[in-house]
């Protein structure tokens, strides 16, 4: 860091032969083979990388061809995972690309096969996946270089336990939902409607109808005395949308169009409380549509020639109405011709998908449905129509994705990961792709802004947890040894709480009976034989004591062999334990408390040692391996800021 | 793995229900015969407020969590066709805090919800129609109203 010509800084250090070597033997894990896995495959191959495990469960689509440049039409339906190792090492013979097709939630993918990787690069689409990798990253102290795209925009960062925010230090923003009672009374934005068309109409007509329960009104006719006329009355109501016996499904059609968009319409208009302050709904009557449609191709007759059609998979109401520009707004008439075609489509071609139908955005006819009923619908309210392209955009919520971001993004991520290799935590950055130029202090025009990695959050409910390690023989160990030998006597919790994903335990004086006794069917259980699974192997397990403040996870490591004489009480406990502070004891629980914290103390390995000597460091591996001299006498945070002038330089990665 | 933003956050208002919870009320994760526990869904129980027609009852209430919790709120359900002008006929509870886009706010705890949820019961929102029954009973036809509601009181009367 010094300017020794043994350690050059970043970025010099790249041509550094040690470190060249270091990213040939290093093990990556990279998550996704899509949009951005692509390009940092081919980047991770052609910066020297030689040594790359990849986890994609998704297959290849034809709308994936233009960005995801490793794949070819003949790919389609393969494995995204499998053919990108493929093409990339057709040009880079050199570089070992281990292929799986799988989710990475998947159970074999723990906690000691993420300790397997010096790193692991994340292209992944979704919170979901992002969250778990978070958590097994900190789990296995590994670090994490995070990506994300969104059209122009971009972000690379980094996560290293300890040192660094994790994923989840800070809240994420989710999808936005809607309130039902807007969608289903008093929409006034397109997304209304579209929510209403996607999620309640197209789920009540071809969908499974019992997940849709909101669209149901009351049932008003009933007198709705007993809960069994109501229920009757309720029954009746989702009937309606049932096809009846003999009833052609042009009949059907109109029969739905005239209940959702003149029928629903009125009863809603009659609530007059609800138009106070709003406009009311207009119904729409098919008869004059039909009038004004006049001169499109009579319904009956496209009936016709539907069926002769083979390929279900691409059926289109709008190629049948002759409707081509999916760029313009449609008029009413066309949006009600529409809306009457995909139903019957639907109803006669695609009759064995009728009751357990589910929203694609790639499904051509379940979008013309679905942007032609929320279109009308959208008239009824005077919202603006919008184009069949832009409704596909909203209902299948998508992104449009642009390879030059992706590309750009993989650039960063590598750039931070040979930091990692180089043992430069402190030179990694966030970094934020923006979508026009901004003046950096510097002055410089840039589209590319690093800013410092934050330290971890100390409330982080994810990385924020005290960790601990325990070896133990989860088959012959009871439930009650656990707790009294480790919780109780080592960790000094009065009144555990246990929980794992699936299970929980708890105790306290404020617990009913019949909750005591449930809780007390657990005691006398070997450990992996407990619910959800039980503890095991490479388990989590959730400690918090309702008595004090305190909350620690366990990670649990079965092992059989016990030497009595070395470890007589044939467990292991590791790892840095937190001061358990008792600034909230509950006021009736302190007897039971103190009982166990004094017997803790009695123990002749007391807490107190436990406290002061961290077990393990919590700095990664990586950090450590190639810690010099002058790092064990400096913080971090210094080191940090004498890195800070390297920080407008962090973008150059040519 | 370890639990993430919504189950802990789910784990400290169990936790925090069980040192302050009010009188009458019930709320507990959901567990099956086999023990296992699901944290996104809550079985929970409120009596009808004193002095109003719905006391004597101790309603049955779901609640229902996702991962996006406590950014997102919860889903609350009562059983289906339960009468009340702001509940749907599926049972779900439209009521603002539990509204992202007007009251909802992720400090709210579950206590606050469920004495909502109580406060709703005997002060309907007249704004918000859920089902057209009770809705209209409530408006034009006061006594049926009250009948309706004593009734239901009396099936789901605390033991």
């Amino acid at each position: 860091m010094n300017g020794e010509a043994a350690s050059p800084g970043w970025p010099q250090v790249v041509r550094a032969k040690l470190l060249q070597q270091r990213m040939k033997e290093a093990k990556i894990l990279a998550v996704g083979a899509g949009g951005i896995g692509c390009e940092l495959l081919k980047t991770l191959a052609l910066s020297g990388f030689e040594n790359v495990q990849v986890v994609d469960m998704d297959t290849i689509e034809t709308s994936n061809l233009n960005r995801q440049f490793l794949f070819r039409k003949r790919h389609v339906g393969q494995s995204k995972a499998k053919v990108a190792a493929e093409a990339v090492q057709r040009f880079r013979p050199s570089c070992k690309i281990n292929a799986m097709q799988a989710n990475i939630k998947e159970p074999q993918y723990n906690v000691g096969w993420f300790k397997g990787f010096d790193l692991v690069l994340n292209g992944l689409d979704n919170l979901d996946a992002r969250r778990h990798v978070n958590r097994l990253c900190l789990a296995a102290e590994v670090p994490l270089v995070e990506s994300g795209t969104a059209a122009y925009l971009g972000q690379v960062t980094v996560h290293i336990k300890g040192t660094y925010e994790c994923f989840e230090c800070q809240p994420k923003a989710t999808p936005k939902t809607y309130p039902v009672c807007t969608i289903r009374n008093t929409p006034d934005k397109p997304i209304h409607c579209i929510v209403w068309a996607k999620d309640l109409l197209f789920q009540r007509l071809f969908g499974r109808a019992d997940v849709v329960s909101d669209l149901d009104e009351a049932a008003e006719k009933a007198e709705g005395e007993t809960e069994g006329d109501a229920a009757a009355a309720a029954e009746q109501e989702a009937s309606f949308f049932v096809r009846q016996t003999g009833e052609s499904s042009f009949a059907y059609a109109d029969r739905v169009f005239h209940r959702v968009f003149c029928f629903d319409i009125e009863r809603v208009i009659s609530m007059k409380d609800l138009w106070k302050t709003r406009k009311p709904p207009v119904p729409l009557r098919l008869d004059e549509l039909r009038h004004a449609a006049a001169g499109a191709a009579s319904t009956n007759g496209i009936h016709k020639s539907s069926s002769s059609q083979q390929a279900t998979a691409d059926l289109s109401a709008c190629r049948l109405l002759g409707i081509r520009d999916s760029h313009a707004a449609w008029s009413t008439a066309q949006s009600a011709q529409v809306f009457l075609m995909a139903t019957q489509l639907f109803l006669d071609l695609r009759s064995d998908e009728v009751g357990a139908a589910v929203f694609d955005k790639d499904d051509a006819l379940a979008v013309e449905f679905v942007a032609a009923a929320s279109n009308l619908r959208s008239t009824c309210y005077s919202i603006s129509p919008l184009s069949l392209f832009d409704i596909k955009g909203m209902a299948g919520n998508i992104v449009h994705a642009i390879a030059t971001t992706n590309a750009i993004v993989s650039g960063l991520i590598v750039a931070e990961a040979i930091k990692l290799l180089a043992g430069m935590p402190e030179n990694c950055r966030a970094t934020h792709l923006r979508s026009s130029v901004h003046t950096g202090r510097s002055g410089r025009e840039r589209i590319i802004g690093p800013s410092m990695l934050e330290p971890p959050n100390p409330n982080c409910p994810v990385c924020g947890t005290a960790q601990l390690s325990l070896e133990i023989d989860t088959h012959k160990t009871t439930f009650k040894e656990l707790l009294d030998r480790v919780v109780r006597r080592k960790l000094a919790v009065a009144q555990p709480t246990i929980q794992y994903d699936g299970f929980m335990y708890e105790e306290g004086p404020d617990l009913d009976e019949d909750e005591v006794a449930d809780y007390a069917k657990f005691l006398g259980r070997p450990l992996h034989t407990l619910p959800a699974g039980g503890i095991k192997d490479s388990s989590v397990v959730e400690v918090s004591d309702q008595a004090q403040k305190l909350e620690l996870s366990i990670i649990v490591t079965h092992q059989e062999e016990w030497d009595e004489e070395k470890d007589p009480e044939a467990f292991s406990l590791g790892g840095k334990l937190p001061v358990a502070s008792a600034d909230a004891p509950a006021e009736d629980s302190s007897v039971a408390g103190l009982s166990s914290l004094t017997g803790a103390n009695d123990d002749d390995e007391g807490i107190e040692e436990v406290f002061e000597e961290p077990a393990f460091e919590a700095r990664p591996n990586l950090t450590s391996k190639r810690k010099r001299s002058d790092e064990e006498q400096s913080p971090i945070e210094k080191r940090l800021k004498a890195a800070n002038n390297l920080g407008e330089d962090c973008e150059v990665i040519d | 793995m370890v639990l993430g933003v919504a189950k802990s956050r789910l784990a400290a208002e169990r936790s925090n229900w069980r040192k302050d919870r009010p009188f009458g009320f019930v709320a507990k994760p959901a567990n099956n015969p086999n023990g296992e526990v699901d944290l996104f869904t809550w079985h929970c129980k409120i009596p009808g407020p004193s002095g109003s027609i719905w006391e004597g009852g101790l309603y049955p209430l779901d609640l229902k969590f996702t991962e996006n919790y406590p950014t997102m709120p919860p889903e609350c359900y009562f059983p289906q066709h339960f009468y009340h002008p702001n509940v749907y006929p599926a049972g779900k509870v439209c009521l603002s805090i539990l509204d992202p886009s007007k009251a909802w706010k992720p400090g709210l705890s579950v206590k606050q919800v469920l004495m909502g949820v109580q406060e709703l019961l005997k002060s309907p929102n007249h704004g918000d129609p859920a089902q057209q029954q009770a809705w209209e009973d409530f408006d034009l036809n006061p006594n049926e109203y009250d009948r309706k509601i004593k009734a239901q009181a009396q099936k789901y009367q605390a033991s």
